[in-house]
Parts: structure tokens; C-alpha cells; sequence
């Protein structure tokens, strides 16, 4: 059994696959990789894979042509996921895809566990990422630009910013993802971009304006004389709205205590 | 009539007041409309609709949801706002709902604005009102996103339809379901002057689409279609009725939802059921499941219920309960069965029957493929076969499948039912684990019978 160990991202288990095909050793003796903390295994061959955008294009348009637009946002979708089993799982996919008379229909194969996983995933991403479209809170800063930092359990970010690049075309947005230390940039009018967190310097963006105090304590109220006393029910509260995704959200930010700690 | 809102008040009071006296108000959602950003103003809209926070009660907050003001000529005895309660009054001006709106829409806060209202000195003047701040948002901010109104009974039609055209989606409150609760609790308002609107909506809306067909640009009337919603457990309806009643406004007025919100009491009055266990939460949760079944599964009103049994089963959810039933119809064969017999299967929902039917035709369906498409085999075991197998020796039989059903607990929402999530561990095979023992079941079931005789 040959490992192909590949790099922790979309381009890398696509290009993963590419390799574990190029390698012709025969399907069932390759297997794909993404978790660099797994345990090794006896009796393995473990290649890595060097991340080749030009490789994961070539792969990406043969699925988008032979498997269909499904199949090919299932994939992009699931490999955002964290799951350990989902390259290995997308590669077994695109084979049986590749070698079923009518490609499109692949995605339909849920009999096979492995198709079957892939679209358990997409649909966990894809959750994930319509709860940061609701989840999201702006704060506007003095020069006019939105700025919200986000802590997704899934690389979700580039599936969220088309959404707000329709919504705010006519503003400056900065969504941050935390975790991944990576931003969505999207200046007024024009192409939002992907770029790393590290060469952001916090200070340029500057203090919070005037306005958002007030409208986050009119939030805060809102949030507050909307619920009805009589149905108060904080266990279906916490289920739609897990405890994660409150540490970035306004409503649930809590008053600083005397000593001033939040 | 005298006005009794204050002339100054904080906006911080003014939404205080105006969002807690439209908290009664159940819709929220924001779906039924695709569209894009216009390319001038902000905002778009998304079909499936966004839910940006969810309150303690555990309801989502997807819009603004505010009252113009709860300034009201009517005596409604079970609305909180009505005239001869003694509460802080207060009303916005356009200009305050606006910059409100676009406030919070830019900070992704909200998904849109919900806008209700009290009725001020006439229900045409507040509805010109209603449409004076609509226009100003959509017109002077540019503001793209989902707006739902409430059109008011008795308004000038020309007004309604204005607002239509500015509006995703329209809703009149039904308020009660039937005419002679509406006379005892809200003697100002009848069944026809709240229809009226309605059917208004309905047909204008019909004209629209034709309109659409012809010139794709023309302007869309109620894009998101139009819904209502009744008080449940204020009157003595009992359910049959009220499912009825959903079932002939979808099926009579095209509305795109019934909403059905749990009768709290706010005010002390005769009239006025005292509910000592808190708002009927379960039977909303039952109205809701058999609302579904209205909508999405092809059942009518009168499978579920009848004059005879005009009640939902308070232990098996409103499927079940028509599956028990109907026991000459099962067990369904998943690899042949066609797709409205699927749904009619208990554990079996929409997404799952999809799948299930285009997923046969690559192969064969077996059970373990169906957990993984999301069935839940524990309710619909009893129901089906795959390839002519049940999943365990079962037996067809109602008392029998009755009893395992309300072994596994239906899982109610959180807070509905009792909330015991945990059990006493046994040695003994009680939750029938083990396949193969139908008769040790109904043996058991007995002995407990007897037990507490």
C-alpha cells in the first residue's frame, strides 16, 4: 500500500489525487492522506505530494466536465471540511465517476460509502457556512470599513465571501477568519480577494466609529425584548445556536465586570 | 381619539417598546426570494432565507421585527396593545425605521425588516403610513433586502397593492380560526374584512405572474408569496377544525404558510381561557408537523383527523399516527415503491425519499444505505422492506408497533414534553435490542398492564 500524504487543502487533495492516479500502482493500492498528526502505519510506502495548482485545475475540470456542476461543488465543499477520511474518499469517488457510463450520475451513488461521505460533507459544510451567513456581525470602523472576525470550524470563508461581495457591493468589508489566519478583502465596487491575515496591521484599521456603540446596545435591546418570558427555552436556544459561534457575535458579547475584564 | 404617544423618546425606548409588542407575531422567515444586488443600493435576498441569531425563547430573529406603533383604536382581548390597556405607547416616524433597517442590515445584524402595526385613527392611515416608510427605504436608501409586511383589514385596496409592489412578502392576520372566535375575542374585526385583503393579494399576485411571463422586467408583486397566522388554544377550536382551516387557505388562497402561535396570556380578562401549564406548546408543535404533512407530503386534512378523533394523539406525532392506521398499506418495498408512497412512510422525509429514488437506479437500496441517507430506521423499520426483507422479524401488527414506537422517545423539540433525556441502565433487554423476540414484547407489555391495573 502506497500513502499519498498530501497538503491539508482543496488544491492538495486534488492534487493528491492527480498523483495517486499518475503513480499507476492500481486504485486499491493508494490510499490519500491529509492528516499529518495520524498515525503512521506498517507495511506503507508514504509519498508527499508537493501542491501543484496546475495539476489540481487539470483535475478539477475533468470533474467538472465528466461528473457535472454537482459533483464538483460536493467536492469543493467537502474538502473544506476537517474530516480525516475525506480525500481518500473523494479519490474513490472521482474513480468510480470516471468509471461509470454516465458520470453524472455519481452523486446519486449513495449506496457507496464513500460517495455517501462526500455528500455527508458537503451538506456539513455547506451548514456551516449558511450559519456564518446569518452568524456574521460587521463593526464598523471610523474610515467606513466593515470588519468582522469569525472562528469557522470548517474553511468555510471562501464559500461565505460571494455571498457578502453581492450583498455589500458598495462597501469596504474584511471578514477574518482567526483560526486559519486567513481574510476575505473586498474593496467598494470590486473583486473580493483571498489573502493572509498576517500582513494585516491592525492599527491602519482603526478605532470603531462613533455610530456603532449605539447601534450595537439597540441590537443588544432587540435581541433582548424580542423573546417571549412564557416560551423562554435556552436548551432549543443553545441547539440552533451552539455556544462556538457566540465569542464573534454582538448580542452575546458580555458586560465588562468592575476589575474591566470582559 | 386622542393620541397618547409622547412627543420625545429615545430611539433606544422607542425600540424597546415597538420590538416587545410585536414579539407576539410569529413569522420570521426570509425566504421565497432570489435576487441579486441591484448594482446602486445595498442588500440582496436569498431563497432559503438566513436566520442571523436565535432569542432565549429559542425562535429565530431573521428580520427587524417591530411594530410602526402599538398605538391601536381596537379592543382586541387578547392583544396586548389593545386600546384600553394601560402601557407605554410609542410610534416611529419613517425616517426612524429606516435608518434603524440600514444600520442594522450593514452590520449583517438583520435579514430584513418585518413591519406591523396598530392600527392609528384608521386602518388607512396607518396602512399610508406602512407604505410611506417602505417607499422611503426602498427608494432613498436603496435598501435590497427582505421586507414583510402586514397588510391591514379594512385599508384602502389601492394602498395594499402599492405595498405589494415594494414588498417580498404580505401577510393579514387570520387571527382565530374560526368566525364566531373572532366575534366573542375581537368584535372589531370579521372573517370578511380580513378575507377581502387576502384574496386581493391572491388574485393580483395570479395577474402578476402572467404579467412575468410576458416581460421578464416586469415589477414582481409579493415575490415571496403571502402567509397568516392564528392564536392557538384562545378559543375552544379543536384541531380538526384548525387543520382544516390551514388546509382551505393553501389550498383556497394559494398562501405560501399558516403560522400558528401558542395562545399566551397577557391580559387578565373573562374571556380568556386561564392556561396554568404555560402556552400549549405541544399542540403547536403537533399543528406544525401536520402542516408539513399538508404541504410537503400529500396528505389532506381529513386522513389526519376526523370528526370522530378531532384531536392529535398527544404520544405519537400526526404520521405515525395515520401509519398506525393504516397498517394495510405497509410495509412499503423501498427498491419499487414510488415516490409519494415513500413519503407516506413514517422516518422517511423529503430529502431521504429523493435520494432514496435516485439512488435505486443505480442498485439496490439495503438498510444500512438507508441510515447513511438519512431514514431513521428506528420509526421506519416497522414500515418497510428492502429486497422483500423487514430489517428484524417484525410482525404487522398495530398494538405491537404501537409499543416500540413510543419506546423510542420521539425527539420533541427541547422544552415541549417532559424533559428526561436520561434512563435507569438494565441488564435486561428492555429497549428490544435484540431481534427475534415479538412475542416476549407483547408478553412484557402485557405483564406491565397488568401491573398497574
Amino acid at each position: 500500500m502506497t500513502v499519498f500524504w498530501c497538503e491539508d487543502s482543496l488544491d492538495g487533495i486534488l492534487t493528491g489525487i492527480y498523483d495517486a492516479w499518475d503513480s499507476r500502482l492500481g486504485h486499491s493500492h493508494v490510499k490519500l492522506k491529509t492528516d499529518a498528526q495520524d498515525t503512521l502505519e506498517l507495511f506503507c510506502e508514504y509519498r508527499q505530494v508537493e501542491t501543484d495548482a496546475v495539476k489540481a485545475e487539470k483535475v478539477l475540470r475533468t470533474v467538472r466536465e465528466r461528473l457535472g456542476e454537482e459533483a464538483f461543488e460536493a467536492i469543493c465543499y467537502a474538502a473544506a471540511c476537517t474530516d480525516g477520511r475525506r480525500a481518500d474518499a473523494i479519490y474513490r469517488m472521482v474513480v468510480l465517476g470516471l468509471h461509470m457510463k454516465n458520470g453524472r450520475q455519481v452523486v446519486n451513488c449513495l449506496q457507496n460509502p464513500d460517495v455517501s461521505l462526500v455528500m455527508h460533507l458537503r451538506i456539513k459544510a455547506w451548514h456551516e457556512a449558511h450559519r456564518y451567513m446569518g452568524f456574521v456581525r460587521f463593526e464598523e470602523l471610523e474610515n467606513g470599513i466593515l470588519y468582522s472576525a469569525i472562528e469557522p470550524a470548517y474553511a468555510v470563508l471562501p464559500l461565505l465571501a460571494p455571498h457578502f461581495a453581492d450583498r455589500f457591493r458598495q462597501e469596504n468589508w474584511v471578514i477574518h477568519d482567526k483560526r486559519r489566519g486567513i481574510m476575505a478583502v473586498h474593496p467598494r465596487g470590486a473583486l473580493w480577494v483571498l489573502a493572509d491575515a498576517g500582513v494585516l496591521d491592525f492599527d491602519c484599521l482603526g478605532r470603531p466609529s462613533e455610530k456603532e456603540e449605539e447601534f450595537k446596545e439597540l441590537w443588544k435591546s432587540f435581541c433582548k425584548s424580542i423573546a417571549i418570558e412564557e416560551r423562554r427555552n435556552p436548551r432549543c436556544q443553545q441547539g440552533l445556536l451552539p455556544l462556538r459561534f457566540r465569542g464573534c457575535m454582538t448580542e452575546f458579547e458580555q458586560e465588562p465586570d468592575e476589575t474591566g475584564r470582559k | 381619539m386622542q393620541v397618547r404617544v409622547p412627543e420625545k423618546m429615545t430611539l433606544m425606548e422607542k425600540l424597546n417598546i415597538l420590538s416587545d409588542a410585536a414579539k407576539y407575531d410569529v413569522a420570521c422567515t426570509s425566504s421565497g426570494t432570489e435576487r441579486g444586488n441591484s448594482g446602486k443600493g445595498v442588500g440582496n435576498c436569498v431563497e432559503a432565507g438566513i436566520c442571523h441569531s436565535f432569542s432565549a425563547d429559542g425562535r429565530c430573529i431573521s428580520l427587524l421585527k417591530i411594530l410602526f406603533t402599538n398605538e391601536c383604536i381596537y379592543n382586541c382581548r387578547y392583544c396586548l396593545n389593545r386600546a384600553s390597556n394601560d402601557i407605554p405607547r410609542a410610534a416611529f416616524t419613517p425616517r426612524e425605521v429606516c435608518d434603524l433597517t440600514m444600520g442594522f442590515y450593514r452590520r449583517n445584524y438583520i435579514e430584513g425588516l418585518f413591519l406591523s402595526s396598530g392600527i392609528l385613527k384608521s386602518p388607512s392611515y396607518t396602512m399610508e403610513l406602512l407604505y410611506q416608510t417602505l417607499y422611503k427605504l426602498r427608494h432613498e436608501y436603496g435598501f435590497g433586502g427582505y421586507i414583510h409586511v402586514k397588510a391591514i383589514p379594512g385599508a384602502d385596496p389601492r394602498l395594499i397593492e402599492a405595498v405589494g409592489y415594494l414588498a417580498d412578502r404580505v401577510s393579514v392576520n387570520l387571527e382565530l380560526p374560526t368566525a364566531e372566535g373572532l366575534k366573542r375575542l375581537a368584535p372589531s374585526k370579521s372573517r370578511e374584512r380580513i378575507l377581502t385583503p387576502m384574496r386581493q393579494v391572491q388574485n393580483r399576485m395570479e395577474e402578476n405572474r402572467n404579467e412575468l411571463a410576458l416581460y421578464r422586467s416586469a415589477p414582481r408583486f409579493v415575490p415571496a408569496g403571502q402567509s397568516t397566522q392564528m392564536i392557538i388554544g384562545a378559543t375552544p377550536e379543536n384541531d380538526y377544525q384548525i387543520v382544516s382551516v390551514a388546509e382551505a387557505l393553501y389550498q383556497k388562497f394559494a398562501l405560501k404558510r399558516v403560522f400558528y402561535s401558542a395562545f399566551v396570556r397577557v391580559n387578565e380578562d373573562s374571556l380568556l381561557p386561564a392556561l396554568p401549564g404555560g402556552p400549549p406548546l405541544l399542540r403547536e408543535h403537533r399543528l406544525y408537523q401536520a402542516d408539513w404533512l399538508l404541504r410537503f407530503y400529500g396528505f389532506r386534512a381529513s386522513e389526519l383527523l376526523s370528526e370522530d378523533r378531532p384531536n392529535f394523539n398527544v404520544l405519537l406525532d400526526p404520521k405515525c399516527d395515520w401509519a398506525l392506521r393504516h397498517l394495510e398499506q405497509f410495509p412499503v418495498e423501498i427498491n419499487r415503491a414510488d415516490y409519494r408512497t415513500l413519503l407516506r412512510v413514517p422516518g422517511i422525509g423529503v430529502r431521504s425519499a429523493q435520494r432514496i429514488v435516485k439512488a435505486r437506479r443505480l442498485g439496490n437500496v439495503d438498510f444500512p444505505d438507508l441510515k447513511r441517507m438519512g431514514v431513521v430506521l428506528k420509526r421506519a423499520l416497522y414500515f418497510i422492506t428492502c429486497r422483500g426483507r423487514t430489517m428484524y422479524p417484525i410482525r404487522i401488527e398495530e398494538d405491537y408497533i404501537t409499543r416500540n414506537l413510543l419506546d423510542v422517545k420521539e425527539r420533541l423539540p427541547f422544552g415541549v414534553g417532559d424533559q428526561v433525556t436520561y434512563r435507569q441502565l438494565s441488564l435486561f433487554d428492555d429497549q428490544n435490542f435484540s431481534p427475534l423476540q415479538g412475542t416476549k414484547v407483547q408478553e412484557d407489555g402485557e405483564r406491565e398492564r397488568l401491573r398497574q391495573e
